[in-house]
């Protein structure tokens, strides 16, 4: 019985121990801006979280660092930033509970964003509830547009299939005579998107959709679809899917000699390892894209800042300006503030407009403002991912028809 | 502790103990600050995946990888009537829905055995999520949903409330002819028949009472997760995390896959949060350390010990 009483007494400790640790609260010093996220580091998106907005912030906060960090007035001088990293495992319910605890616990002074489109769905309202400012990097869709009519602390910076991709890629396809399309879709909220807003663009300029296809995520061979649209001899396929998916279209388009006038296929043609991975075959193939290093002296700066001395595959067209310019004007906006006030700096969002790398930059109604993107729709050229349209950005002319694929190598 | 030890009049210190853990858990929201709520949250969401799993697979031997299709059924069915009806009836029916679909799983698939049943129950998580993939592609036209949102709190009391239920559950079957037939079974099925145990029903029961709990902490899980879609619901994770914390904290005894599921959800917790880059490579190694040396868990372990330190005592005296 009194070993019982013992080890009874023992189960009590710790418990009241362990309760008493988890309430524990960690204090920060105000020295420095902390700034936590919730990121993939483990799991099936480290890769995308990897290659996508990390690059971009690293890069970003240690330049700001190295002058000093941002000026706040309300403390009279910079402030240096501080990263504050948890790993969500690719899981939302984790994302979820660890936006929770950097705001709850560690009390970070902002919160950047998690990666992916479900990831930044779940995480909007969270921010949002406890009124810290969140911008997105890597996620975007149409239905986010509904939603932050309800979330005034949410700015979406990248951009997406009817802001004002597709818009664009109609317009230049049905000034080139595309007559008809065959779509190949992803099976996810993306994927149903895109093919979606295709459905409503491209008839405005003539284009007949002749067929359309769906991949479950994961879907290795992609053959039976690529033989129906070669079969359907549409002018234009578009494959709406990840690099999984382009990837490999692209590989079974060159196997199986299916040519279409125009090739679209993103996320993924928009990478520095598409390019890598197909060689000189890529010419003429399109993808997304939000600018190019040949646009302004800004931008080659940046282009140099993030790529110059590290490999091709690194490179994204579409995603890491956008974000860049995303920092570039949160920095802005506290700096006008002179307070880490959210509710301060969110209104200056939501009204100012600043200079990034982009050039005058702004959000409208917490999207950032389409005539602030310096380019839409990309193509390979040379070697280079150029933009072609909207025309008013393009560094190069749009090509159509697209150059045949290189003939495959007779087996020796 | 063993379960028969709960029935003597010489337990009432452990009813005593629980009964104190419990007081101090219903008050932690209103003494504690936010985040513990939050993270007792999760580690109450799998200390219910975990003792349901023992309830059906500890005691028949069979190995389900299904609680990730229970507890998402219960995440969609809050997604889809969350709002519309008042939360504790989401909630029952979280649980009914996964309690029906265990029926009819178990009716057609517990004839299998050992790794048959496991790999079909596993098959049914991807199975799951693709119908519902393939259904919101080709019929609602839209993919994912946002849950109605609730309060720290409310999700917190809701999973302590399954939580005790669950408890008392398990308390009741193992107490019962019931839970002796579940243990014939697991010990020797075809024996278990000959006398007389009508095993197929009895499986089937055990494997929907178990999927009730699942699906109802779903349905209160959805609630937190604010958005979700065929593969955040359905995610295979949550079929494994419940064997992994009952092998670790040791299946024979009640309270073993709690202290397991209590201490790998603050193990990760402490390890996302501070060593996010080696997170996985410290997990596993523990695990694999815990597998290859605690074949009967920690609880195992420490009985083991304070059996050998009782052992001592009397012997010195």
């Amino acid at each position: 019985m009194k070993n019982k009483v013992l080890l009874g007494l023992l189960v009590v400790t710790v418990a009241v121990v362990f309760l008493v640790g988890v309430c524990a609260t960690n204090s920060l010093a105000k020295d420095k801006i902390v700034v936590g996220m919730a990121r993939p580091i483990s799991g099936w998106m480290a890769v995308i979280g990897d290659s996508a907005f990390r690059p971009v912030y690293e890069t970003w906060v240690k330049e700001v660092n190295a002058k000093g960090g941002i000026y706040v007035k309300e403390y009279g001088k910079k402030l240096p930033i501080e990263l504050l990293i948890y790993d969500d495992k690719s899981d939302v319910g984790t994302m979820t509970r660890l936006t929770e605890k950097l705001i709850v616990q560690d009390k970070v002074d902002f919160l950047w964003p998690a990666c992916g489109t479900a990831f930044v769905f779940a995480q909007a309202p969270i921010a949002n509830k406890h009124g810290y400012i969140l911008l997105t990097a890597e996620g975007g869709a149409t239905q986010v547009k509904e939603m932050l009519r309800s979330l005034p602390y949410v700015f979406v910076g990248l951009s997406f299939s009817d802001w004002y991709q597709l818009p664009v890629f109609a317009e230049l396809l049905g000034e080139k005579g595309a007559k008809t399309a065959y779509i190949m879709y992803v099976g996810d909220l993306f994927g149903i998107e895109y093919s979606g807003v295709a459905g409503i663009e491209f008839p405005k300029h003539g284009i007949d959709i002749v067929g359309i296809s769906s991949v479950p995520p994961g879907a290795k061979d992609l053959s039976p679809i690529i033989k129906k649209a070669k079969a359907s001899n549409a002018d234009v396929f578009c494959c709406f899917g990840y690099p999984d998916q382009v990837l490999p279209a692209t590989g079974t388009s060159i196997a199986l000699g299916f040519n279409p006038k125009a090739w679209i296929g993103g996320p993924g043609a928009n990478f520095g390892f598409y390019h890598t991975t197909f060689g000189p075959a890529v010419e003429g193939v399109m993808g997304f894209t939000s600018f190019s290093p040949k646009q302004s002296a800004a931008a080659k700066e940046l282009a140099d800042k993030l790529y110059a001395g590290k490999p091709e595959e690194i490179q994204d067209f579409w995603g890491h300006p956008l974000y860049w310019a995303s920092l570039e004007f949160w920095k802005q906006a506290i700096e006008k503030a002179g307070t880490l006030d959210q509710k301060v700096i969110r209104d200056i969002m939501a009204t100012q407009k600043f200079k990034t790398v982009l050039g005058p930059t702004w959000f409208e109604n917490g999207l950032m403002a389409k005539e602030c993107h310096t380019g839409e729709i990309g193509q390979w050229q040379k070697g280079m991912f150029e933009v072609v349209g909207p025309k008013k950005h393009a560094t190069a002319k749009f090509v159509y028809p697209k150059p045949p694929w290189p003939k495959p190598k007779p087996k020796k | 502790m063993d379960i028969t030890t709960l029935t003597s009049k010489k337990s009432l210190v452990w009813w005593v103990i629980i009964l104190i853990i419990f007081i101090l858990l219903a008050f932690v929201p209103l003494y504690a600050p936010g985040y513990a709520a939050i993270l007792l949250i999760s580690i109450l969401m799998y200390v219910i995946l975990t003792v349901s799993w023992v309830m059906f697979s500890g005691s028949t031997g069979y190995m389900s990888l299904a609680p990730a299709v229970f507890f998402g059924v219960g995440i969609y069915a809050s997604a889809i009537i969350g709002g519309k009806l008042p939360f504790p009836i989401v909630v029952g029916i979280g649980g009914l829905a996964s309690f029906c679909l265990a029926l009819l799983v178990g009716a057609l698939t517990l004839r299998l055995r050992g790794i048959y049943f496991a790999i079909f129950t596993f098959g049914l998580v991807m199975l799951m999520a693709h119908s519902l993939l393939f259904w919101e592609l080709h019929v609602t036209g839209t993919r994912g949903r946002f849950v109605i949102v609730m309060g720290y709190n409310t999700i917190y009391y809701y999973l302590l409330g399954i939580f005790v239920l669950l408890l008392l559950t398990a308390y009741l079957i193992n107490r019962s002819r019931f839970g002796l037939a579940l243990q014939s079974i697991g010990q020797e099925e075809d024996a278990a028949a000959h006398t007389g145990v009508n095993v197929t029903m009895l499986k089937v029961t055990t494997f929907a009472i178990s999927a009730f709990f699942m699906g109802a902490a779903g349905a209160v899980m959805a609630t937190k997760w604010t958005y979700i879609d065929p593969f955040i619901a359905f995610n295979p994770f949550y079929s494994f995390m419940p064997v992994v914390m009952a092998i670790f904290g040791g299946m024979g005894q009640l309270f073993g896959p709690i202290i397991g599921a209590v201490i790998l959800t603050y193990l990760e917790e402490f390890l996302i949060t501070k060593f996010a880059e080696l997170y996985m490579l410290i997990f596993g190694t523990i695990l694999v350390i815990a597998i290859l040396y605690l074949p009967d868990g920690l609880v195992g372990l420490i009985q083991k010990m304070w059996n050998r330190y009782s052992e001592r005592k009397h012997a010195d005296t």
